[in-house]
């Protein structure tokens, strides 16, 4: 690949009603686990190299965890990001509901149908306080332009790091559509399995804008 | 690299001859020319063909060494290519453990002797191992050998590990894991924080391991069966204790110097110290080990009387019968801490002396690159002079039974030449004179004290200049270049002399016997000065022998004429009749000073008397010469009230050691009886250093010694409630012997009271003490604990706890403990430190304090309700028993929190971060308020608006008074916030939550951007809108002028908002200056990087300012979600540690909240309530709908305001999902709008139109 070389920065904005467990979804994520105290307070603090179909990204890494209620923030932190985690619990149907509306902000503001999303169901550890059925919440990913979905637990740390690697190969393949000298079926070809099958989205301009 | 190439290191081949099947048998004459040298290890070459193409590669060696060492010598370490793998023989390998073992252990012991057989290079790599050494490993080398430090000596160098096994006995565990966390600590660079050395956590761990073996081997008081019944056992419990109270004192010692901050005390005074605790903590251990051997000896013995059958015994033959941990200890364990000391602190005081001897540059290099462990030489070198003047026949016994001391006899005689002689006395001096400058920091001191200590140095100092004078004598062309010098130090030590005599003489005037510390000023110059003056002289004196060769030492000088004697000796007569009565128990003085061997005649005229006393030849057993105390107090007599305190010493006698009973010897190479010191068990006379004792028994607190002086300063009243000293019973059963040769250990002061400390040991050190339970950080901040462990910091008898930590804990301790938990543990606390008389008394009030604290301004009545029935009857019993009238107040309290409403006694707003004085420093009280900008028009404006008239806009009013107001509004809201609304994400709950203020903030921060959207949108017309976008600009510029970074973050959220940033025609509108002072905006609270620019500007921020609130209440649910509740403490070797609070999650918890707090300060502006009042207006009415509504419809009217110019309205695709209940489909339904290119989206997706 001729871009495996350089690091490419990619901003990931994790959005989601407050109690779902997002904070800890990115702390899992962000910390690497030999880290014997996390401060949240630095610079670094949430962002994170990995390495996605041998190229390197840096993720930087917007939680909005604690400050839901300032609402009219939102749409501060969803102009930064590239990609977003939508975060609901399996054992709240409201989390769930609260999604539609985040979708549908983060659609308006970046002015963009095909906006990278991964749809991810917390909480997989408390399957006996499961009210979201699997085939619901995948559904509902479905209905959201494919949005793959997932279902993590961050504090069993399962799943966690694949959503971030999804939703930054979800970038990466964006990037490269709008670049045509790059040919994204390298990248198509490269997904895995476990991912339910999404026809290819068409080719867009994304000149358009509403200022 | 050839000439570097490491040595083939034990291999059988170099074994070759020996019966043995060992890699390597040495023979004395193999000893290394120095027994070991603390040297980073570098390489070895063994082979001696290649010596001849040594020296260049080691010069090599040591620059490298110089340019790499001079930062972290730990980090440094790993480049040094550590020598090849110990063996060379397959043989070897099947017999051992594996070289390479998969788990790393901190601790090795050798079970078999290693001896390199070649003499050590100057670049000394090898560390020679004795069977039993217990070894601190820093790294190892895949080759198998190991970077390690011997704790016995404290030299550092390369061991092979297959001649060790594992170390990491149960009992041991807490003791070996507080020694690696007090190398750590105290080898950091960042240790020379002097916090860290006033708060002393770092010796709580060694206590505590101390305890933990004690108690694990049943042998936790003296009267334990088991210390009983064994005489080893017993007696080496004693030196174990009585070491570590030596190591309690020097860290007092250190906790003096940095309290006190003197300009004397320069760093390398500290890390001078810090050496020396390092050494002494080895020591410790090296007692535990040994402790631990005799109690598995003392078991097994029990079991199997007969001889062992171990899988070394084939080799004991080979063996002399080896010391096992520690075998320097037979020399003066005391005294090899200040020379090591003092060996640091000689290179570097030396750093001037240009033409020092290759060895002697070496040795200053080595001790640089290490400062912290500097130590050049034989740990025995202060010691050895002795012992070689010493009659052959007391020398028998110790060379039987110590390997390392009869086999370096070439080092013994080295000993005796001039320069090590010098070496050694200037060092001595400097130990004296540093240990002399720590006790002037002491808040006060008797008298005799000082007159002790200053004659103590003056000795010492008069050693070396014995030394010089007979440099001289020698050659007496090197005399001339040596006088001024010499000179100087005797005027130097003259003028310490004659300071110490005035101020004895002046405050004999007085009726205390007290010498207070502002007195000390001239003594310290003075002692400075000596430091400085013997620093000099022996530098010169060094190059006279670089020039005239080394020689052996033949004393022949007369002493000086400094006239110590004179010192106040009259006065001390007066002040302490207390001392007349010598005690029968009193053993015979023994000489402070090491002494010079026997043929040096008694210095002359003002010698210090102990002078004249007894010189090592005295034949052993020869009758204890008592002298009474009087007699040493007449003026003439040139008394040392010295002499009491130095019995206390290891006064090893071998007669009394021939006493004991004859010990089994045992077949095992591992410890026997026999091994033990002397010394060990001459230290067990409890008696009572007459002198200190009755100085201070005055106060009845006299049994305390320095180890707990700072107690005595500040709570001595409580001691002497406590003080339980038992008055030593079995005194009468060692009768110290007059035995000089050993008299050369007392070199120290702070060891000078060891028997004193041996005692009080008992009590005193082993206090019940979770504190093993306690993990901290490098900063030696408390990062975990349990429940017991942390309560117990909070209560520290001997330090003021940190009040950082004390208010964390009362902020957070909900979060790990309930109320009631915390109320047990406190009374539990109360409980259990009646085993430790001593310290009961301020732990107790302590305690109480902590009552009184939580009830007084900490209580929450909703949660901590149920605690009452802990602390009531606590209070009424226990405490009112103890102190009642401290368990009427808590009585008082408890009664009184349940009826009130908020703190009882309110503390500021914030109990952290914020320090009262902040108020007055950033905004002077008489500054007068700033003028509002309010015409009288505008006034008008909104009376008529309060009447029903129309509603003024916000274009009628003056940005900056709008600013104002908003500001005032929202820090009001602020200031409110109560700790305890941001802990447990209290503010995220979705109903009932108590975190109202914090909600209010969020809340008035939405309506405020909605308020922005509102008042642009109202009008159709692009300009107007522009003119009212303009206008917010102007405002959020001037929240930032005022540092209101929430308003600012609430304006810009909504400038930026999608609704807003849309109007491309309204924008097309404002001008670009002001679309640039809007960006400007933006890039400061651009979430960016974790609000790396607002963060950058709050940082070091002075008040007033409202900070965005919002990274607080991310920051605090990270920190939550972050960070594990529970820690695990360090295990050794394999096994887990235990599970406890992970105290450093609720600090930085609490951490956050300072900060927050730090804000919490209201604005020096005008209120105008009118303004208020329509701000408060325009809110309400924008809030009328609600939030999610209110975006929706602003959005809305964005769209209708300036349509999109693409224009094909398809149905959401929203709405296909059937997902939602009606309600909300219809509320999506607005969105239609956006989603217009929905329908170019692939098929996947049917789209179904309502």
């Amino acid at each position: 690949m001729s871009r495996t070389s350089q690091r490419r920065d990619y901003h990931i904005v994790v959005l989601g009603a407050g109690g779902v467990g997002k904070s800890c979804l990115t702390a899992q994520f962000v910390q690497n686990v030999w880290i014997e105290s996390y401060d949240p307070t630095i610079e670094d603090s949430y962002r994170k190299q990995i390495e996605v179909d041998g190229r390197q990204c840096m993720l930087e890494i917007l939680d909005t965890a604690g400050t839901e209620q300032f609402t009219a923030m939102r749409e501060l932190y969803m102009k930064t990001g590239q990609g977003f985690l939508l975060v609901f619990s399996i054992t709240s149907q409201s989390s769930l509901a609260e999604l539609a509306e985040l979708r549908e902000q983060i659609i308006r503001i970046k002015d963009d149908e095909n906006v990278p999303i991964v749809i991810v169901g917390n909480k997989s550890d408390l399957e006996e306080d499961r009210v979201v059925t699997r085939q619901r919440a995948f559904t509902i990913s479905q209905s959201w332009g494919n949005a793959p979905y997932y279902e993590t637990s961050a504090r069993q740390r399962a799943n966690v790091d694949e959503v971030f690697i999804d939703l930054c190969r979800q970038i990466i393949r964006k990037d490269n559509t709008t670049m045509p000298s790059f040919d994204d079926e390298v990248v198509h070809h490269r997904r895995e399995g476990r991912r339910p099958h999404r026809t290819r989205r068409k080719k867009r301009d994304r000149g358009c804008t509403i200022l | 690299m050839r000439d570097n190439s490491p040595p083939r290191a034990p291999s059988s081949s170099t074994s070759h001859g020996s019966p043995s099947r060992w890699p390597i048998m040495v023979t004395e004459g193999d000893q290394p020319v120095r027994s070991s040298v603390h040297v980073a290890p570098l390489s070895i070459n063994k082979d001696r063909s290649r010596g001849s193409s040594n020296a260049s590669s080691h010069r090599r060696n040591l620059s490298s060494r110089a340019s790499n060492m001079t930062g972290d010598s730990r980090s440094s370490q790993s480049q040094i290519t550590p020598p090849a793998t110990p063996n060379g023989s397959q043989e070897d390998l099947r017999q051992h453990i594996e070289p390479q073992q998969p788990v790393f252990h901190n601790f090795l012991r050798a079970f078999y002797p290693f001896q390199p057989t070649y003499a050590i290079s100057d670049t000394t790599v090898t560390l020679p191992l004795n069977e039993g050494d217990v070894i601190l490993v820093h790294s190892i080398h895949t080759n198998g050998w190991a970077d390690g430090t011997l704790l016995v000596s404290g030299a550092r160098g390369w061991l092979p590990t297959n001649y060790c096994e594992a170390y990491e006995p149960e009992s041991m565990k807490n003791l070996l894991k507080a020694l690696l966390n007090f190398w750590d600590l105290l080898r950091s660079p960042m240790t020379r924080d002097s916090e860290l050395f006033s708060n002393q956590e770092f010796m709580r761990g060694i206590i505590a391991g101390v305890r933990y073996l004690l108690e694990r081997s049943n042998c936790l008081t003296r009267e334990c069966n088991l210390v009983q019944s064994n005489d080893g056992l017993r007696k080496n419990r004693k030196v174990l204790l009585s070491d570590l109270s030596s190591l309690v004192k020097t860290a007092k010692r250190l906790q003096e110097y940095t309290a006190v901050d003197h300009p004397q005390t320069n760093e390398d005074e500290i890390n001078n110290t810090i050496d020396e605790m390092i050494l002494k903590a080895f020591k410790i251990v090296t007692r535990g080990v040994r402790f631990l051997d005799v109690l598995e000896d003392d078991i097994r013995s029990r079991q199997q009387p007969v001889h062992r059958v171990m899988a070394t015994v084939a080799e004991e033959v080979y063996n002399p019968p080896t010391p096992p941990a520690d075998s320097t200890s037979f020399e003066g364990t005391q005294q090899v801490d200040p020379a090591y000391d003092a060996a640091s602190r000689r290179s570097s005081s030396h750093s001037s002396g240009s033409c020092l001897s290759t060895v002697y540059e070496q040795t200053k290099r080595q001790s640089q690159s290490y400062k912290r462990m500097s130590s050049t030489f034989p740990i025995n070198s202060t010691s050895r002079p002795l012992s070689i003047a010493r009659p052959a026949s007391a020398h028998v016994k110790r060379q039987s039974i110590s390997h390392r001391l009869s086999a370096s006899i070439p080092a013994a005689q080295r000993q005796n030449l001039v320069s090590e002689k010098l070496n050694a006395s200037h060092d001595l001096f400097l130990s004296h004179l540093a240990s002399f400058i720590g006790r002037l920091q002491l808040q006060s001191q008797s008298s005799a004290e000082l007159i002790w200590s200053v004659r103590q140095t003056v000795t010492a100092g008069r050693e070396m200049l014995l030394v010089v004078e007979v440099i001289c004598a020698h050659d007496l062309q090197s005399a001339e270049a040596l006088d001024p010098a010499r000179n100087t130090m005797y005027n130097r030590i003259n003028k310490l002399v004659n300071a110490a005599r005035d101020i004895i003489t002046a405050s004999g005037m007085e009726e205390e016997d007290v010498v207070m510390p502002q007195q000390n000023g001239r003594l310290s110059m003075a002692a400075t000065d000596c430091v400085k003056a013997a620093g000099e002289c022996v530098s010169k004196t060094k190059s006279v022998i670089e020039r005239i060769g080394d020689f052996e030492f033949e004393p022949q000088v007369e002493g000086l004429g400094i006239d110590i004697a004179s010192i106040g000796v009259s006065s001390v007569e007066e002040t302490k009749p207390s001392t007349v009565e010598p005690a029968p128990q009193e053993p015979t003085f023994q000489d402070p000073t090491p002494l010079e061997p026997a043929s040096r005649p008694p210095p002359p005229p003002l010698v210090i008397p102990s002078y004249e006393k007894p010189l090592p030849e005295v034949p052993l057993g020869s009758p204890p010469i008592v002298e009474d105390t009087i007699a040493r107090l007449s003026p003439g007599g040139l008394e040392p009230v010295i002499e009491h305190e130095t019995v206390a010493i290891p006064s090893v006698d071998t007669k009394e050691n021939s006493m004991l009973p004859p010990i089994p010897k045992m077949s095992s190479p591992l410890l026997t009886q026999d091994d033990y010191s002397p010394s060990e068990q001459s230290i067990e006379g409890d008696f009572q250093p007459s002198f200190r004792a009755r100085s201070i028994a005055i106060s009845n607190a006299g049994t305390s010694s320095t180890y707990l002086s700072s107690m005595r300063d500040s709570e001595s009243s409580m001691i002497s409630q406590t003080s339980t000293r038992a008055t030593s019973p079995d005194n009468s059963v060692y009768v110290p012997r007059n035995q000089p040769s050993i008299s050369d250990l007392s070199v120290s002061g702070s060891q000078s009271t060891l028997a004193d400390d041996a005692d009080e040991g008992e009590s005193k050190m082993l206090e019940k003490t979770y504190a093993h339970e306690l993990l901290h950080n490098k900063e030696g901040q408390i990062t975990g604990g349990t429940l017991p462990a942390l309560v117990e910091r909070l209560t520290t008898h001997d330090s003021t706890p940190d009040s950082m930590f004390v208010s964390t804990f009362y902020l957070t301790f909900r979060l790990f403990a309930t109320p009631v938990e915390l109320a047990k543990a406190l009374v539990d606390r109360f409980d259990y430190v009646a085993e430790s008389p001593h310290i009961a008394g301020p732990v107790r009030l302590r305690v109480y304090n902590i009552f009184k604290g939580w009830l007084e301004s900490h209580w929450r009545d909703l949660s901590d309700h149920e605690a009452l029935v802990v602390i009531e009857p606590f209070a009424q019993d226990k405490l009112g028993r103890v102190l009642p009238a401290a368990g009427k107040r808590v009585l008082e309290l408890a009664q009184k929190v349940s009826s009130h409403e908020g703190p009882l006694v309110p503390r500021l707003v914030s109990s952290m971060g914020k320090t009262s004085t902040s108020i007055s420093q950033y905004i002077p009280a008489d500054t007068p308020l700033p003028p509002a900008v309010m015409s009288k028009s505008q006034i008008a404006l909104l009376k008529n608006w309060k009447m029903g008239g129309s509603n003024p806009t916000i274009l009628d009013f003056d940005p900056l008074e709008l600013a104002r107001q908003l500001t005032i509004k929202e820090m009001n809201i602020f200031c409110a916030i109560l700790p305890e609304e941001l802990l447990g994400s209290e503010w995220t709950k979705r109903s009932g939550s108590n975190a109202v203020n914090v909600r209010a903030m969020s809340t008035l921060s939405t309506d405020l951007s909605n308020l922005v959207a509102d008042t642009i949108l109202q009008y159709d017309d692009a300009k107007k809108r522009a003119v009212i976008i303009k206008h917010w600009i102007k405002i959020a510029h001037k929240c930032l002028e005022l540092n209101n970074y929430d308003s600012l973050m609430a304006i810009i959220c909504s400038l930026n908002s999608s609704t807003i940033v849309r109007l491309k025609r309204t924008w097309d509108a404002v001008s670009v200056k002001r679309r640039d002072m809007l960006k400007g905006l933006q890039a400061i609270v651009e979430p960016d990087k974790n609000y790396a620019v607002l963060r950058r500007r709050l940082h070091d921020h002075v008040p007033p300012c409202l900070p965005f609130v919002g990274t607080y209440l991310t920051d605090l649910t990270f920190v939550d979600a972050g960070n594990p509740s529970t820690k695990q403490l360090p295990g050794l070797g394999d096994s887990e540690g235990m599970s406890v609070i992970n105290f450093d999650k609720h600090t930085r918890t609490a951490k956050i909240i300072g900060e927050l707090q730090r804000f919490q300060i209201p604005y020096r502006l005008t209120e105008i309530p009118e303004l208020q009042e329509w701000i408060q207006a325009q809110i309400v009415r924008v809030k009328s709908t609600s939030e999610i509504e209110n975006v929706q419809q602003y959005y809305r009217k964005s769209l209708l305001l300036e349509p999109r110019e693409i224009t094909h309205p398809k149905p959401s695709p929203i709405d296909a999902q059937n997902g939602w209940n009606t309600a909300q489909k219809d509320k999506f339904d607005i969105f239609a709008w956006t989603h217009s290119r929905d329908k170019e989206r692939s098929g996947s997706v049917s789209a179904t139109p309502i």
